[in-house]
C-alpha cells in the first residue's frame, strides 16, 4: 500500500512538473498602493488575467513607494531585472537607470501600431521619456499639482476658495482661529514639495525656458529670477499658508489628515484622487460619494502675483509598464500579451472607474464614475498650459539638492541664495 | 574519556580539519566582499550585466575624492561620532554604574530593574524608532504637552485682559495691542496691518460675553505662543533625540554584560576593601573597574561596531532627514547605493570609509586598554 502511494505521489509530481515546464515564467515587478481604493479591483483583474492565460506563470512582486525603488535598484545592480516592470517615464529614482542604460525595449517596435493608435499623442511621444524611446507606455498624463479643497469646511466657516495667492493668504487667520491649517503639504519624504507644488510655482513664475537655458548654460540657478522663486517659497511658510510642521509629516499622512478636517486645502498629484474613492472590495471610501459631490472639490493653485504662465501646472507623462530588453521568444510573447491586456479597454476602464487615474487611452467611456473622479477632467480644463516637473527635467544630483533645500527653506534653516548656490555647484559638477 | 592525540601529524591533521572549512567560509563571507568592495570603489561599475555598453574599468580614486568633497559625508561622519560618543561614554558608564548598584544590592529589586532596563534591547528598533518619532515630532506628545502649558499661560493672561476691558462689548485698539503683546509673533505675520486686521477679525467674529469660551478658544488657536521642537531641525542638535534613544535602548545590554562579569569577582576582595575603610565609590573605582577593564574594552569594541552600523533606529525616526542632517554613514551609503540615482562605486567607497573608521576607533580602544587597563577578573 505504501509503495502504491509512493508511486502515485511520484506520478503526480512528474505530471505537475511537466505542467509547470509548459508554462512561460514571467517575472513582473509592479507598483501599487494597498491603501488605494483601486487596489482590490486591480488585484482581482490580475487574477482574471492569470486565469485566462494558464500558459503564463505570472510571478508578481508588488511594492509601493521607497521599497519599490530600492528593490528595483537592487535588481538592476544584481543584473536580475524582471521581465516586465512598472516605471516612471523620467529619471525619477530607480527609473533613471532603466532609461539611462536603455534596459527596456522600445514599445513602438514591440506593440502593434493598431493597438498604439488608441493612445493620446502625449503618451506616445518618446521625448516625454528620459530614454527618448517608448520605454514604457504612459497609462496617463500626470498633473503633479492638484489642490484638493474641503469645500464643506470652507462653507461651514463662511469662506470661499481663493482664486489668488493673496486671497489664500487672507484665509490663514480665519482658518487658524478654528485650529485649521490652510494648505497641507507633507514633505518628510523630500520630493513632494518639489514635485507637487514648487514645480508649478517655478513654471508659473519662470516658465520652462529657464530650465532649458540652465541646460545650455545660458542661465544659472543662482540667477535672481530663480532665487526670487525660492524666496516666494519661503514666504509661503512665513505667511502661514504652508506649515513648517508638515516638513516632518510622511507623504502617506496627507489624505487622512485632510479628510479629517485638519486643513482646508491639500496639495498633491492628481493620482491621489484614487485614495478617496470607494474600495470595491470593502465598499468603504475615505470620502463617501455623497460627500465627494457636496463637500470636496479639486482646483488649480491660485494665481501668484507676477506669474508669466497663468493657470499653468507642472505635468509629466505618467507611469506605465516596460519590457526587459533581453526578453525574447515565448517570454516576449507573454510580456506582450500582459501589456496588451493591461492597457486594454476593460482594464483601463476599471482603472478610471476606481480612480487610479484618467487613462491616456482615448477610446474609453464610463457611466459609473464617482463624483471626485468626474471632477478630475473638469479640473484639467482649468489648466491653460503644462510646465516641467523639475525632477523630470533636471539631473538627480541637482533636484535632490532642491528637495532638501525646499525642506530647509520651510524650516528656516536655509536661505534662498544658499539653496541656489548649492544647486549651481551640482550643475557645474555635471559638466566635469 | 577522549584519547589524547598521539603525534604531531595527527595534531596537525585535526587542526587543519577544523580550520580549513572555517577559513574558506571566512574568505567567502568576509574577505571576498571586502576585496570586491575595494575594487568596485575604484571602478566605474554602475550595475549588473544587463547594462551592456562599455565594460567596467578601474578609474582610480575619483569616488574617494568625491567623498572627501561632499559635505554630506562629513556631516554623516560627525553624526556617527556622536553616536559612538554616546555609546562609549554613555551606555558603558551608565550600564556599569547600574550593574554595580544591582550587584552590590544598593538598590532593591535588582532583578526587576535588570529586566526593565533590558526590555528596550529586545524590542525591534523599528518599533522603538516609530514610538520615539511620535514623541519628538512637531505634532507629537512632547509638543502637545508643551503647547498645553503655553496655552494655559496664554489663556490666563487673555482672561485678565478681557476682564480689565470689562468684557468683549467694546474692542478697542488698546485691547488688541494688549492681546498682541501676549501673542505668538509668527501668528501676526499673516496680517498686513496687525492691529486693524485683528480688530476686524474679532469684531467680525461676532464674539460676545455670552460666548466668551468660543472667543478664548479661537484666540488660543490663532495667537497662543506655540512650542515647536525647532531645535531638532538644526544640524548637530538634531542628533540629541537620537542619542537619547540610543542611550535608552542599549544601556540595558551593557548592564547585563557587566553584571554577569561582576559575579566572577571574588567577594573576599570587596569585603577586604570595605574592612580597610573603602567607600562604595572607591570599591567600584579601585576594585571593580580594574578587574573588568578587559570586559569594558570588549564592550567598547561592541559599542563602536554597533554605533557605526546604526541604521534602522535612525531610519525609523527620521530617515536621515530633514535636509540629511540626521544622516549617518550607513544611511548615506544606503542612499547612494539604492535610492534615487545609484552610485555603486561611491557607496563602496563609503562602506570602506566605515570599515577604516571602525578599525581606527577599535585600535584606539585597545591601545587605551593596554596602557591603562588592569587585569580581567
Amino acid at each position: 500500500m505504501k509503495r502504491l502511494a509512493l508511486v502515485l505521489a511520484m506520478i503526480a509530481l512528474i505530471v505537475a512538473g511537466a505542467s509547470a515546464a509548459d508554462k512561460t515564467v514571467l517575472k513582473f515587478l509592479y507598483y501599487a498602493d494597498a491603501s488605494a481604493a483601486s487596489y482590490s479591483s486591480d488585484m482581482a483583474a490580475f487574477e482574471k488575467f492569470k486565469a485566462a492565460n494558464t500558459d503564463i506563470d505570472l510571478q508578481m512582486e508588488i511594492l509601493n513607494n521607497a521599497p519599490y525603488h530600492q528593490k528595483l535598484g537592487a535588481y538592476i545592480a544584481a543584473g536580475q531585472l524582471p521581465d516586465v516592470v512598472f516605471l516612471w517615464p523620467t529619471s525619477r529614482d530607480s527609473s533613471a537607470l532603466l532609461h539611462d542604460h536603455k534596459l527596456l525595449k522600445d514599445l513602438k517596435t514591440v506593440l502593434p501600431a493598431d493597438f498604439l493608435k488608441n493612445f493620446s499623442s502625449l503618451a506616445l511621444d518618446p521625448n516625454n521619456q528620459s530614454s527618448h524611446q517608448l520605454s514604457s507606455l504612459p497609462q496617463t498624463f500626470t498633473y503633479t499639482t492638484t489642490v484638493y479643497v474641503n469645500t464643506g469646511l470652507l462653507k461651514s466657516l463662511g469662506l470661499k476658495a481663493p482664486t489668488t495667492y493673496a486671497e489664500m493668504k487672507a484665509l490663514v487667520p480665519k482658518l487658524k482661529v478654528k485650529g485649521i491649517k490652510t494648505l497641507l503639504l507633507p514633505d518628510a519624504d523630500g520630493w513632494p514639495s518639489q514635485s507637487c507644488l514648487f514645480s508649478t510655482v517655478s513654471g508659473r513664475l519662470l516658465g520652462d525656458s529657464f530650465i532649458d537655458n540652465i541646460k545650455t548654460g545660458k542661465a544659472k540657478w543662482t540667477d535672481k529670477a530663480f532665487v526670487d522663486v525660492l524666496t516666494f517659497w519661503q514666504q509661503m511658510y512665513t505667511d502661514g499658508v504652508l506649515s513648517k510642521d508638515d516638513v516632518s509629516l510622511g507623504y502617506g499622512d496627507g489624505p487622512g489628515l485632510f479628510v479629517s478636517g485638519k486643513a482646508a486645502f491639500f496639495v498633491d498629484g492628481d493620482w491621489r484622487v484614487g485614495n478617496y474613492l470607494t474600495d470595491k472590495a470593502t465598499g468603504k471610501a475615505l470620502i463617501s460619494p455623497a460627500l465627494q459631490a457636496t463637500d470636496f472639490d479639486l482646483m488649480n493653485f491660485p494665481a501668484i502675483a507676477g506669474e508669466l504662465n497663468k493657470n499653468s501646472v507642472s505635468a509629466i507623462a505618467g507611469t506605465g509598464l516596460g519590457i526587459n530588453k533581453d526578453a525574447t521568444g515565448a517570454k516576449l510573447e507573454a510580456a506582450k500579451r500582459l501589456l496588451t491586456w493591461y492597457y486594454g479597454k476593460e482594464n483601463q476602464t476599471m482603472k478610471w472607474e476606481t480612480g487610479a487615474f484618467v487613462p491616456s487611452r482615448t477610446d474609453l467611456t464610463s457611466t459609473t464614475l464617482e463624483p471626485l473622479a468626474v471632477k478630475l477632467p473638469a479640473y484639467y480644463k482649468t489648466i491653460a498650459k503644462t510646465t516641467y516637473v523639475i525632477d523630470g527635467a533636471t539631473d538627480p544630483s541637482v533636484f535632490n539638492i532642491l528637495n532638501a533645500g525646499l525642506q530647509g527653506l520651510g524650516l528656516g534653516a536655509k536661505t534662498p541664495a544658499g539653496v541656489a548656490a548649492e544647486m549651481q555647484a551640482a550643475q557645474n559638477a555635471l559638466k566635469k | 574519556m577522549v584519547a589524547p592525540l598521539r603525534n604531531k601529524v595527527e595534531t596537525s591533521r585535526a587542526y587543519w580539519t577544523f580550520v580549513i572549512p572555517a577559513f574558506f567560509l571566512y574568505l567567502l563571507v568576509f574577505a571576498f566582499p571586502i576585496v570586491l568592495s575595494v575594487i568596485l570603489s575604484v571602478s566605474n561599475y554602475n550595475g549588473g550585466k544587463l547594462f551592456g555598453g562599455d565594460a567596467w574599468t578601474i578609474v582610480g580614486f575619483q569616488q574617494y575624492e568625491k567623498l572627501i568633497n561632499d559635505p554630506n559625508f562629513w556631516m554623516a561622519l560627525k553624526n556617527n561620532v556622536y553616536i559612538v560618543l554616546i555609546s562609549v561614554f554613555g551606555q558603558i558608564p551608565l550600564g556599569f554604574v547600574l550593574a554595580y548598584l544591582i550587584y552590590r544590592k544598593i538598590v532593591k529589586w535588582g532583578e526587576g530593574w535588570q529586566a526593565i532596563l533590558y526590555v528596550p534591547a529586545i524590542i525591534s528598533v523599528i518599533v522603538l524608532g516609530m514610538m520615539w518619532k511620535l514623541v519628538f515630532a512637531p505634532n507629537g506628545v512632547l509638543a502637545d504637552v508643551m503647547n498645553g502649558m503655553y496655552a494655559e499661560t496664554f489663556l490666563t493672561s487673555l482672561k485678565h485682559i478681557v476682564q480689565s476691558a470689562g468684557g468683549l462689548t467694546h474692542v478697542t485698539d488698546d485691547f488688541v495691542k494688549q492681546l498682541m503683546n501676549i501673542s505668538n509673533a509668527a501668528s501676526l505675520q499673516s496680517f498686513a496691518h496687525p492691529v486693524s486686521d485683528l480688530k476686524d477679525l474679532i469684531v467680525g467674529g461676532g464674539y460676545t460675553d455670552q460666548n466668551l469660551p468660543v472667543f478664548l478658544s479661537d484666540m488660543k488657536n490663532l495667537l497662543a505662543p506655540t512650542w515647536s521642537p525647532d531645535f531638532l531641525n538644526q544640524q548637530d542638535v538634531s542628533m540629541v533625540p537620537i542619542m537619547f534613544v540610543t542611550l535608552w535602548c542599549w544601556t540595558g545590554m551593557y548592564l547585563i554584560l557587566f553584571h554577569a562579569n561582576m559575579q566572577k569577582i571574588d567577594d573576599q576582595i570587596i569585603e577586604a576593601a570595605r574592612i580597610d575603610g573603602a567607600s562604595e565609590l572607591q570599591v567600584m573605582w579601585n576594585v571593580i573597574v580594574p578587574n573588568l577593564s578587559g570586559v569594558i574594552a570588549n564592550a567598547a569594541i561592541l559599542c563602536i561596531a554597533g554605533s557605526l552600523n546604526t541604521f534602522a533606529l535612525i531610519w525609523a525616526m527620521t530617515e536621515g532627514g530633514p535636509m540629511h542632517i540626521t544622516q549617518v554613514l550607513a544611511i548615506y551609503m544606503y542612499q547612494n547605493a539604492f535610492v534615487g540615482h545609484p552610485n555603486f562605486p561611491l557607496a563602496n567607497a563609503i562602506s570602506l570609509a566605515i570599515v577604516l573608521f571602525s578599525f581606527l576607533l577599535i585600535g584606539v580602544t585597545l591601545y587605551i586598554e593596554k596602557k591603562f587597563g588592569g587585569k580581567q577578573a
